[in-house]
């Protein structure tokens, strides 16, 4: 009899193959593109969006000396902070009863105004509704505040001139390092949790094609069911690795070409994960490996159950949820300082590699890690176990056969070992 | 003495709680072709599954060439499921060695043997054609193949002429009979018992999930005792009182069953009777009158139903 590593590489191998030479692992490849393309667009689409709608926009109903003065002011905070720190200021030459062309200009529907602003720097006047009173009337005070202060320093003559601040360069600040790796920590549980669900799907159709193909029968007879569990799940983990290499050779090559053209407006934070990125890369590759294993074992063994790609894609959506809810949960770890929920993250084992990642960019201390993964391998084992014992026990009609650690035990030679 | 490729002693599974298999005793001698013959739904499919460890029995045991866990044997035992099945994609010599592979053949070697298998057999031209562009009959000796790559020691066969053509039919046998002679034990469930009879030495009745009857071929027909036909041209006279209380008569034909006493002192009496013999035959009863007087004229019903069924995709 072959060992079960054995057995589980010839199951491995033949789905390596099959994947890896389909023309459907070109749009595997793409899908990075895809998730991220949409992604970024989403994103952007989305700011834009809130941009123009969150925007406000203030009608400046004042004398020219005014309104230039407080353009100028405004000039000024957004060049220190951000455009959309501030209401934008649209002149509009006053009319004879200001109040009513106040009221006039808020009704209009092409001008948008949120609020009207007449009067002098010396006396001010807000129109609008109270609930602008926490954006745009905060914001305009300190527009109307600088403009006065600056108007009064310039009368005076004491205005000072511009000082630039003496900059002391350090290697690193503890606060601004801490920040830093929780980016880093959040980024490697966002690739861990991005390519683990790309592959969801996969890994609960991939037994759907050996029941309808009638091959189970084939392979029941001739391996052990755990060693087929064992094969699926280090065939897709392998496809995926291909994928993660491809892709960051891509991304590799992307840099190296256009990093030049982007060199002048983007800076590369200067930040090294709690345990050095050697290490880090190598649990990053560790922890994917055993969350790809965890959740493929589980999706193998719900997907087992299913006898058809409908019954398949009615389980999907859950499983998706089920994944999301252990990133929240992975997520809770990421600036933590302790906690039960940070503990749960940590022990329960879906969110363990996530969580364990992110503690990996946050503190030096190795040991927890190597403990970490002796207690996601045990659980790897575990769900193996019990997804194909219960596909013996519920597609093949079987008794479970042999006891749960069988496994473990060395087989007792026959007379008769073909060996 | 001859060792045991299968040994089962009272196997017992239940699906859902209705009993599939009630109890199965066989015994398989190394080197054999032996046949389970039995109606659809007898428990043929559901024993062999149990003893090539597919599933587990609810009670009983059974070893296969030695083996207590027939997976550790599975190095050794090639397998054709009645269901048939196999990669669409994947080329026939692929397939092949895959299922060898499966077994523990080397890839390598599992492609050579698989080209040599398809060349042998006149299917040269097919190596590298994708399984989902062969016949259904096609694809099906390729699966044959690919259970008999590794040269194992057993071969079992659940069904295997089922589906298949006439033609497809003979090769099979062919291919069974020289397995055999190369000294692999062949063990295979039909529901048409002219496979049986013309390939089996041994065979399982199975119906209703017990065995009815377990051994040779030559036994099951010799529970039946030969049968006598007599023409004589005189219709009347003595010699009729000589004839046995269970003579037919069709025509001008009697048949009876050979007495225990043989047919010298019966034969004496006709002749002496003026019974005119112008025809005397004994005839040894055929599998098929076995089977009937073994598992009853139900199960035998039912085989013939399936068997047509079998003919007509043959056909």
């Amino acid at each position: 009899m072959m060992s079960l590593f054995e057995a589980a590489w010839v199951i491995a191998r033949r789905d390596f193959v099959a994947s890896v030479f389909s023309r459907f692992f070109v749009l595997f490849l793409l899908a990075p593109l895809l998730l991220f393309g949409f992604m970024g667009f989403f994103i952007y689409a989305a700011e834009a969006q809130d941009r123009a709608a969150s925007h406000p926009v203030v009608a400046v109903v004042a004398d020219s000396a005014t309104t230039a003065a407080l353009d100028a002011t405004r000039a000024r905070l957004v060049a220190s902070t951000s455009d959309q720190a501030f209401p934008i200021l649209r002149p509009v030459p006053p009319a004879e009863n200001v109040a009513i062309q106040a009221q006039r200009l808020l009704a209009d529907e092409e001008g948008g105004y949120s609020a009207v602003l007449s009067g002098t720097l010396q006396r001010p006047v807000l129109t609008g509704p109270t609930r602008v009173d926490e954006f745009v009337g905060r914001r305009l005070q300190l527009v109307v505040d600088e403009a006065r202060r600056s108007a009064a320093l310039d009368g005076a003559g004491a205005t000072p001139p511009a000082l630039a601040l003496e900059r002391v360069v350090t290697a690193q600040a503890v606060g601004n390092l801490q920040l830093m790796r929780r980016t880093v920590a959040q980024a490697a549980q966002s690739l861990i949790f991005a390519v683990t669900l790309m592959l969801a799907t996969l890994l609960l159709s991939t037994l759907v094609e050996e029941k309808s193909n009638k091959i189970i029968e084939v392979l029941a007879a001739a391996v052990p069911l755990d060693a087929i569990f064992l094969g699926k799940l280090l065939a897709m983990l392998g496809i995926s690795l291909v994928g993660l290499a491809l892709w960051s050779a891509m991304a590799g090559i992307a840099v190296t070409f256009f990093y030049h053209l982007f060199q002048n407006w983007v800076t590369l934070p200067q930040v090294t994960p709690g345990v050095g990125w050697p290490i880090f890369v190598v649990l990053l590759l560790l922890y994917y490996t055993m969350n790809f294993m965890l959740l493929g074992a589980l999706f193998l063994g719900i997907g087992g159950q299913a006898t058809n790609i409908r019954e398949i894609q009615t389980i999907s959506m859950p499983v998706t949820l089920l994944q999301l809810m252990v990133l929240l949960l992975a997520m809770t770890v990421v600036g933590a300082n302790g906690g039960a929920l940070a503990l749960t993250a940590y022990i329960f084992p879906f969110s363990s590699p996530m969580a364990m990642i992110a503690r990996a960019s946050e503190s030096p201390t190795l040991w927890p890690h190597l403990l970490a993964l002796v207690w996601q391998a045990l659980w790897v084992v575990l769900i193996i176990r019990v997804s194909s014992r219960l596909f013996r026990i519920t597609v093949l009609k079987s008794a479970a056969g042999g006891s749960f650690f069988s496994f473990l035990r060395r087989k007792p030679k026959s007379a008769a070992d073909p060996a | 003495m001859v060792g045991l490729a299968i040994e089962a002693r009272g196997l017992v599974k239940s699906f859902d709680g209705k009993e599939a298999v009630g109890g199965i005793d066989i015994a398989v001698p190394e080197g054999s072709i032996y046949g389970i013959l039995g109606p659809n739904g007898a428990g043929k499919t559901t024993t062999l599954r149990m003893l090539l460890g597919i599933i587990e029995p609810d009670s009983g045991t059974r070893t296969l060439l030695g083996f207590e866990r027939p997976l550790e044997a599975a190095k050794i035992v090639g397998y054709l499921p009645e269901e048939r099945g196999l990669y669409p994609a994947m080329t026939t010599r692929e397939a092949i060695a895959f299922m060898g592979a499966l077994r523990g053949l080397p890839l390598e070697i599992g492609r050579k043997r698989g080209a040599i298998l398809l060349e042998q057999n006149g299917l040269g031209d097919y190596v590298d054609k994708p399984i989902k562009s062969l016949s259904k009959g096609m694809a099906q000796t390729i699966q044959l193949f690919g259970t008999i790559v590794h040269k194992p020691k057993l071969v079992v066969l659940d069904e295997p002429f089922s589906g298949l053509d006439a033609i497809n039919q003979g090769r099979l046998e062919h291919l069974i009979r020289d397995e055999a002679a190369a000294g692999t034990t062949i063990i295979f469930s039909t529901h048409v018992i002219h496979h049986a009879e013309r390939l089996c030495e041994r065979i399982a009745i199975i119906a209703a999930g017990r065995v009815r009857f377990e051994g040779l071929v030559s036994e099951a027909r010799d529970r039946l005792r030969p049968q006598v036909r007599l023409k004589a041209r005189n219709p009347d006279g003595a010699w009729r009182k000589a004839l046995p209380a269970d003579a037919r008569q069709a025509g001008d034909l009697w048949q009876f069953e050979l007495p225990k006493s043989g047919i010298e002192p019966m034969l004496k009496a006709f002749i002496d009777g003026g019974a005119g013999i112008e025809e005397l035959s004994i005839e040894r009863s055929g599998l098929h009158d076995a089977f009937v007087a073994i598992a009853g004229e139900s199960a035998a019903r039912e085989m013939e139903a399936s068997g047509q069924a079998d003919l007509g995709v043959a056909a």
